[in-house]
């Protein structure tokens, strides 16, 4: 009894926090997106300080991904408690988000970004959950690359796929070790504390097992290899 | 970057558009503030409360409200909307985007009455805002046209429209299906509300359409059925807030009080500041005795009306009679003094239904001779002005009145619920079950007889004039009826069609029609979502002579229906 209203409390607790320090992330992200995209404007990439700020960037990036799926997953996602809300979103648009969230960091690292979707596609989706899996996916994947990265939408049968894909060496067998794991559903056994992707890819899961239409649900993988030979982020969604 | 993205139709102008963005947190709105300038955007204000919004809004008609859901005290986001909606502070074209901090509860409850055009999750950045606002724009192109007639409540032209826009735009699809079953509600057509849900539903299984077919079962009185969908919906979606409030329905109307209850605490603590949601609680409540639990939602239902346009004196009514049970009528008194200062200008039947609230308290709390003295003063009051007040609080009051020992007032006012009700059956057994226990049955049932022989003669005799095609004596016998049963429904459905039909065929008269819209708008308050409304609705919109067009084929008028 006593320990479920300490639990509740803390949940309370880290909510209020959690929200608070969203706010100053936004502003942190906001302004180095803003700095960095001026200092280009004005060319002047070759300066030390840009190459600082962009990092300064993507780690900002990675501790709001975090923190978002932290604020969902102590929620819970996948049970019921995440507000779950499946609208039907034109897959381009989907793209649109995701293209304009990392422009100023892939930009800033010098990364080609391409995108390939059918205009006329149509899903129904969870639109700021999906969003947020596949940023994250494109922002893990600027770890990876060398110099490009793809983003690919399109119906294969009855399911949405959705590709992150890489020119890089490729996911290292740990990594896609725990890729297998965390779809295995012995996601227990990722440990958060010496994979740090173990956390992405858990959350990942959870969103696209939400994603359920006619006794299917969604999936996520790790491969090596497709179009740009190295990783491929595969989200698939009924 | 050589993509498939820069393909956009038609690009919309952000940049001349007037901008508000509303959140507590400056650092927050100074971000925001360089969003929408790196749109483009020039004129952009800013405000860092519910009221400081609401002060601008009055002044400015903006074309884009950002605003967030969480603002600290005093109002909240979804409380500002309703009130710039209520208050007429938004243009039609208006975007309002909710903000918040998380995805809230209330982006998936759906029946909200005033909905945001979007939910935005923080954090709030360019590419993100930018897809949203473009489709938000062209969402309500689409459906502009609809609100329109929607707003004039020509719900089968709104009905066609949405035909007509599906075929248009796959994108909004199943929205505009959502829309077209809620229309069909409101026209009392039930089976086609049902094949619009089961259409989107053969597609995805949307809690909003399953739902929506539940409703239909329910008010088809089908309420096992309803139940068990009403729980499937919950289980696959626990934060479907709708649906506890329907499930509670359901319960009601099987006279489960105590299940009803149970659920609408489960749905107040997933989404406690609804005021309409506390107030059902706290009435429910009242009908169990279960006096702490009322007093707590109607304490909460006064507590977040403050801010609200949407608050009603019933909270404080309830709040009083909670008093009365705890026999504290001193208590009791000073909130009917309250809810009367407070109300009175906007609700001009707040002193009788003060007043009866009080006969209610002294009457529970076993002070039978101040019961008396509010039940005379209750006469006294009846006998002052004719206006009644409506149905379910003239049963409430002509109880009390027996109750207290009072005669003439309350037979008064049966005989008045009887004569502007006079097909009602179920109605009918109602009042004539208050004759009963005031044994006064046989006295009762004549008096009944009566006021069903008064209001079918004067039905008649103007479906005769009708008939023989006295069109003019028609329109002068009805208002004739209207004047002696100014809410009998079937009376105020003839005299309607007796006008549409006059001006079909002596033609368009702006005078008539305008006595057509008010006469339906009464009914529609009455009671609403009735089929012949929707349908008379739809022919007086039709009557309006059309700038250029030629009157097209039209069918002929349905007779007026005669009395049972």
């Amino acid at each position: 009894m006593d320990d479920t209203q300490h639990s509740q409390q803390l949940a309370l607790f880290l909510a209020s926090t959690a929200h608070d320090m969203k706010n100053s992330i936004s502003v942190l992200s906001g302004t180095l997106e803003r700095l960095l995209d001026g200092a280009a404007s004005q060319a002047n990439t070759a300066d030390p300080q840009f190459a600082q700020m962009a990092q300064m960037l993507y780690q900002t990036r990675r501790l709001n991904d975090n923190l978002m799926q932290l604020l969902a997953l102590y929620k819970q996602v996948g049970q019921p408690e995440y507000p779950f809300d499946v609208q039907p979103i034109p897959a381009i648009e989907l793209a649109e988000q995701v293209a304009a969230l990392g422009r100023v960091l892939l930009q800033s690292r010098g990364i080609a970004f391409e995108v390939e979707v059918d205009p006329d596609l149509i899903w129904h989706l969870d639109e700021d959950l999906i969003v947020g899996v596949v940023s994250h996916a494109v922002n893990n994947a600027v770890n990876y690359t060398r110099d490009r990265i793809r983003l690919a939408l399109s119906q294969i049968d009855e399911v949405l796929e959705i590709r992150v894909e890489d020119n890089g060496d490729g996911y290292p067998q740990a990594l896609l070790d725990a890729g297998a794991e965390a779809m295995s559903g012995v996601a227990s056994g990722v440990d958060f504390r010496t994979n740090s992707a173990g956390l992405g890819l858990y959350f990942a899961r959870e969103v696209a097992r939400m994603h359920r239409h006619r006794g299917r649900h969604g999936a996520v993988r790790l491969e090596n290899g497709g179009l740009l030979g190295g990783g491929c982020f595969i989200l698939t969604l009924p | 970057m050589n993509s498939p993205l820069e393909r956009k139709a038609e690009q919309i102008d952000w940049a001349g558009k007037n901008y508000l963005v509303v959140d507590d947190f400056i650092g927050v709105r100074q971000l925001l503030r360089e969003s929408l300038r790196s749109l483009g955007a020039r004129n952009i204000d800013q405000a860092a409360s519910g009221g400081e919004a609401i002060a601008l809004l009055a002044k400015t008609r903006y074309d884009v409200v950002l605003c967030d859901f969480n603002l600290g005290d005093g109002k909240n986001g979804q409380q500002v909307l309703e009130e710039a909606r209520v208050r007429n502070f938004l243009l039609p074209s208006s975007v309002w985007m909710m903000v918040s901090a998380e995805k809230s509860v209330e982006s998936v409850m759906g029946a909200a009455e005033h909905q945001p055009d979007a939910y935005l999750v923080k954090p709030i950045t360019e590419g993100v805002l930018l897809t949203r606002l473009n489709r938000a724009w062209h969402r309500k192109q689409v459906f502009r046209p609809i609100d329109q007639a929607y707003a004039e409540k020509d719900y089968l032209r709104a009905a066609r429209l949405c035909d007509e826009q599906i075929a248009a735009s796959r994108v909004h699809e199943t929205e505009l299906l959502r829309m077209k079953a809620r229309l069909m509600e409101k026209s009392g057509e039930p089976e086609k509300a049902r094949e619009a849900y089961e259409r989107v539903l053969a597609g995805r299984e949307y809690q909003w359409a399953r739902s929506g077919l539940a409703k239909i079962r329910m008010v088809n009185g089908e309420l096992e059925q309803a139940r068990q969908m009403f729980l499937g919906v919950i289980a696959e979606n626990r934060y479907y807030i709708d649906a506890y409030d329907q499930l509670a329905q359901v319960y009601q109307h099987m006279g489960k009080y105590e299940e009803a209850c149970t659920i609408l605490e489960r749905a107040t603590k997933l989404s406690p500041n609804s005021v309409p949601r506390q107030r059902n609680l706290g009435k429910v409540c009242l009908k169990l005795g279960n006096v702490a639990l009322a007093e707590k939602a109607f304490r909460k239902c006064i507590a977040i009306g403050e801010y609200s346009v949407r608050r009603t004196p019933d909270a404080y009514f309830g709040l009083a009679r909670v008093c009365g049970l705890k026999n504290d009528p001193k208590e009791a008194l000073v909130l009917l003094g309250v809810a009367q200062r407070e109300f009175g200008a906007e609700h001009p039947d707040m002193p009788l239904r003060a007043k009866i609230t009080e006969g209610l308290v002294y009457h529970e709390s076993g002070d039978y001779r101040h019961a008396r003295k509010a039940g005379d003063e209750l006469e006294t009051q009846l006998n002052a002005r004719p206006e009644r007040p409506d149905v379910p609080t003239c049963l409430e009051m002509a109880t009390l009145l027996f109750a207290v020992g009072v005669k003439d007032a309350p037979v008064e006012l049966l005989c008045y619920v009887a004569r502007n009700n006079h097909d009602n059956a179920v109605l009918l057994d109602e009042v004539q079950a208050i004759f009963d226990k005031a044994r006064m049955g046989e006295e009762g049932a004549e008096l009944i007889r009566a006021a069903k022989k008064e209001a079918s003669d004067l039905m008649n005799q103007g479906v005769l004039l009708w008939k023989t095609g006295k069109l003019g004596e028609a329109v002068a016998w009805m208002r004739t009826a209207r004047n002696k049963l100014p809410n009998n429904q079937r009376i105020l459905f003839n005299a309607a069609q007796v006008l549409v039909s006059h001006m079909k065929e002596k033609g368009y008269d702006e005078l008539m029609a305008a006595e057509a819209h008010e006469v339906l708008a009464h009914v529609d308050q009455l009671q609403p979502g009735q089929q012949r409304f929707a349908q008379l609705m739809e022919q007086l919109a039709a009557l309006v002579p059309k700038a250029e067009e030629a009157a097209a084929e039209e069918e002929p008028p349905a007779p007026p229906e005669p009395a049972a």
